[in-house]
């Protein structure tokens, strides 16, 4: 880099002597000689920089701020400037920051009501960091948007096709034209699916109370139809979904609190019986599952 | 809780006269402050603000004992137990309040205050003190007292320090200026001191830092909201060159409305507050070090705003040239914090300016004659300041030695 500057202070050391002379519209009618070293040092300064207009590029910069019109007529004063020199290096350069209001001189909302507040303000306030991703997500909002609209659409009509193929059959309804949105009572049930496929414990048309021999009636006539189901398709060697057993509910031994972990305390003695040792002791349990519980039930 | 047999301890002159009432409760040694104002023909005995000082601390304090001289020159305090805003011991709803008569307008809130800060962590129960009144000040005054701004922004962050900063508030809900002749104040400040503790933590603050951070608050107190920009502007052009972080916030608000004490015949007429404008700075170093200054407008007025921000700002710059951790209107609590502290050697850097003022030679002397042990000095790291060791009492909370 060293080298280059160097060149190119040489090149305008000389070549700004002559071009002020140029410039200047007394010196208009100008030979040919300068002109070619004026057009060599501006193919050297193009060839580094941008193309620069020759004539009216000054009067164009200086009209809109008139600080820099007046540095540049102190420039053009001292005509005789000519280039980076030793000497420049003498002057001290004096840059006064003495205007108060900038353009960041407001605080932020939420700094100045930490500063505001009724506490006292800790040392430290955050400012809270942009989240960039949000703008990531915002660049290509118009395709990502309506890919995630589709997909949503395209899962519910999934979920919902059933119900849609039952009320588009012409048994079902009069109507030809079939349709993509579910009304009523379907439009319920497709909730009622999706629901359930969220976690949901039961569907929300189970009613709640009702006389038990109605409920009872209704659990039987399920797992008749279930049954028939099952022995159709094993007449007839189709492979339904596995059995889903119940699994009943076994209530925990209570204990009190302070009791024996282990055992029955009674009249002051720790009583054992004879599957708790078997739990303690680990063993042999194959086999005596008869006597155990006949000795329980004994005992009781 | 005090015994009666313990021997007063003996003072004497008006000067210092919270602060050694906040070291006999904080200690639980009886005093007698004698000769106060004893010569001044005028102005004999205690002063309204002092009385209005001692009977918040009788209703803050449980078996508190004060007996007044004939001619209000001679004190004896026994101080009882710091209870706080406890319930049915004067508070209300766990609001205690306590109102500023107007003969008490020559001091500021923080005149109350800062003492005030100083016990609220020795206390059994939280401390809820709602100030009122035509006395009550809210912004800087021509006696020294600070403006409740820079308690808030530069005294109670000092507190985190000590392992007190939870919900500590204060709210101000009417400010003030210092009122002139025949004016009144009306302030209105909600205090909230909720921490308590056994001791406060050993404090080694040694390295000031520099400063990197400055803060401010320019109040305007019915009068125009310009006034603010004006001082603010003179202030940042002082300081901008130093801190370029500079931010001064600014508040408007209208005159505090009082009912009238002079019209009789109209009990509901109300009276306009007195007006006026201020600024506080609070620069802030990278250590957590603070230093505040504070400038108000006359009551009498006839400053300019400009005036005002540039003063403030060159009080400020002086504040950090004195050096040292601790400027010198925080100097007397986070000393006293640490000689109530835990017996360990505490050390804070201080500036020699500030090491020499009366208040701290004072308090100083002050802490000796109460028991506590003397503190040491050395030169600091910097030419100018001093490092004082404290060693603590370890006597801490006496109300929470059982909780």
């Amino acid at each position: 880099m060293a080298p280059t500057l160097g060149k190119r202070k040489r090149v305008t050391r000389e070549g700004l002597e002559q071009s002020s002379h140029l410039h200047s519209p007394s010196s208009a009618s100008s030979n040919s000689d300068s002109e070619d070293v004026q057009d060599i040092f501006r193919r050297a300064f193009e060839a580094k920089f941008k193309p620069l207009d020759v004539e009216p590029q000054e009067s164009k910069i200086t009209e809109p701020e008139e600080e820099e019109e007046e540095e540049e007529e102190e420039l053009e004063e001292d005509s005789d400037w000519s280039g980076i020199s030793s000497e420049a290096e003498d002057e001290i350069e004096v840059i006064e920051h003495s205007t108060t209001r900038r353009l960041g001189d407001r605080l932020s909302k939420a700094e100045m009501r930490a500063f505001m507040s009724s506490k006292p303000p800790t040392s430290t306030i955050q400012t809270p960091s942009k989240p960039t991703f949000s703008k990531l997500a915002k660049d290509d909002d118009p395709t990502e948007a309506s890919h995630l609209k589709n997909d949503l659409a395209l899962q519910r009509l999934l979920r919902d096709s059933h119900l849609l193929s039952s009320l588009n059959s012409p048994s079902a309804s009069g109507n030809s034209t079939p349709t993509l949105s579910l009304t009523g009572s379907s439009r319920h049930k497709s909730i009622d699916l999706h629901l359930q496929s969220l976690g949901a414990k039961s569907s929300i048309f189970t009613q709640k109370s009702m006389p038990m021999q109605d409920r009872k009636r209704i659990l039987s006539k399920a797992t008749q139809r279930e049954e028939r189901r099952r022995a159709e398709a094993r007449e007839n060697g189709i492979v339904l979904e596995k059995e889903k057993r119940v699994k009943k509910y076994v209530k925990e031994r209570a204990k009190g609190v302070g009791g024996p972990g282990v055992g029955r305390f009674k009249g002051g003695t720790l009583t054992l019986s004879k599957r708790d040792i078997a739990d303690i002791t680990g063993g042999g349990r194959s086999g005596k599952g008869k006597g155990k519980g006949k000795g329980t039930y004994g005992k009781r | 809780m005090t015994d009666q047999t313990q021997p007063l301890l003996r003072f004497t002159g008006h000067r210092h006269l919270a602060i050694r009432l906040v070291l006999s409760t904080l200690t639980g040694r009886p005093i007698r402050i004698s000769n106060i104002r004893s010569n001044s023909p005028t102005h004999q005995g205690l002063q309204p603000h002092e009385v209005s000082f001692i009977r918040l601390l009788d209703s803050i304090t449980n078996g508190s004992k004060i007996e007044f001289g004939m001619s209000g020159s001679t004190l004896v305090y026994r101080p009882g137990l710091i209870t706080g805003s406890a319930e049915g011991l004067g508070a209300s709803n766990g609001v205690l309040n306590h109102e500023i008569s107007k003969e008490c307008r020559t001091r500021g809130i923080t005149y109350f205050l800062i003492p005030l800060c100083l016990l609220a962590p020795f206390s059994k129960s939280p401390f809820n003190i709602l100030f009122t009144g035509p006395g009550c000040i809210t912004s800087a005054t021509s006696s020294g007292d600070p403006s409740i701004d820079t308690l808030r922004t530069a005294i109670l962050p000092l507190y985190k320090n000590f392992g007190v900063d939870r919900n500590l508030e204060i709210r101000i809900l009417r400010r003030s200026c210092a009122p002139s002749r025949g004016k009144l104040a009306g302030g209105e400040v909600h205090f909230v001191f909720p921490h308590q503790i056994r001791l406060p933590r050993t404090l080694h603050l040694l390295n000031a830092g520099w400063v990197k951070r400055i803060r401010g608050v320019a109040y305007a107190i019915g009068v125009s909201g310009s006034n603010n920009a004006r001082a603010i502007d003179a202030a940042r052009g002082v300081l901008n060159k130093f801190v370029p972080d500079t931010y001064i916030f600014s508040d408007v608000s209208s005159a505090p409305l009082l009912p009238s004490p002079s019209d009789s015949n109209d009990p509901s007429g109300k009276t306009k507050g007195a007006v006026g404008f201020g600024l506080s700075l609070v620069a802030e170093s990278s250590t957590g070090c603070f230093y505040s200054s504070d400038v108000a407008s006359p009551p009498d007025g006839g400053t300019t705003p400009e005036d005002v921000g540039k003063q403030g700002a060159y009080q400020l710059l002086e504040t950090i040239s004195q050096g040292g951790c601790v400027e010198k209107c925080a100097a007397t609590t986070v000393l006293v914090l640490m000689g109530m502290g835990s017996e360990d050697v505490g050390r804070l850097a201080l500036g020699r300016d500030v090491v020499g003022s009366e208040e701290v030679v004072q308090l100083g002397r002050d802490l000796r004659a109460f028991g506590g042990a003397g503190w040491g000095f050395r030169d600091g790291r910097d030419e100018g300041e001093v490092v004082v060791s404290v060693v603590g009492r370890g006597v801490g909370n006496v109300g929470r030695k059982a909780a």
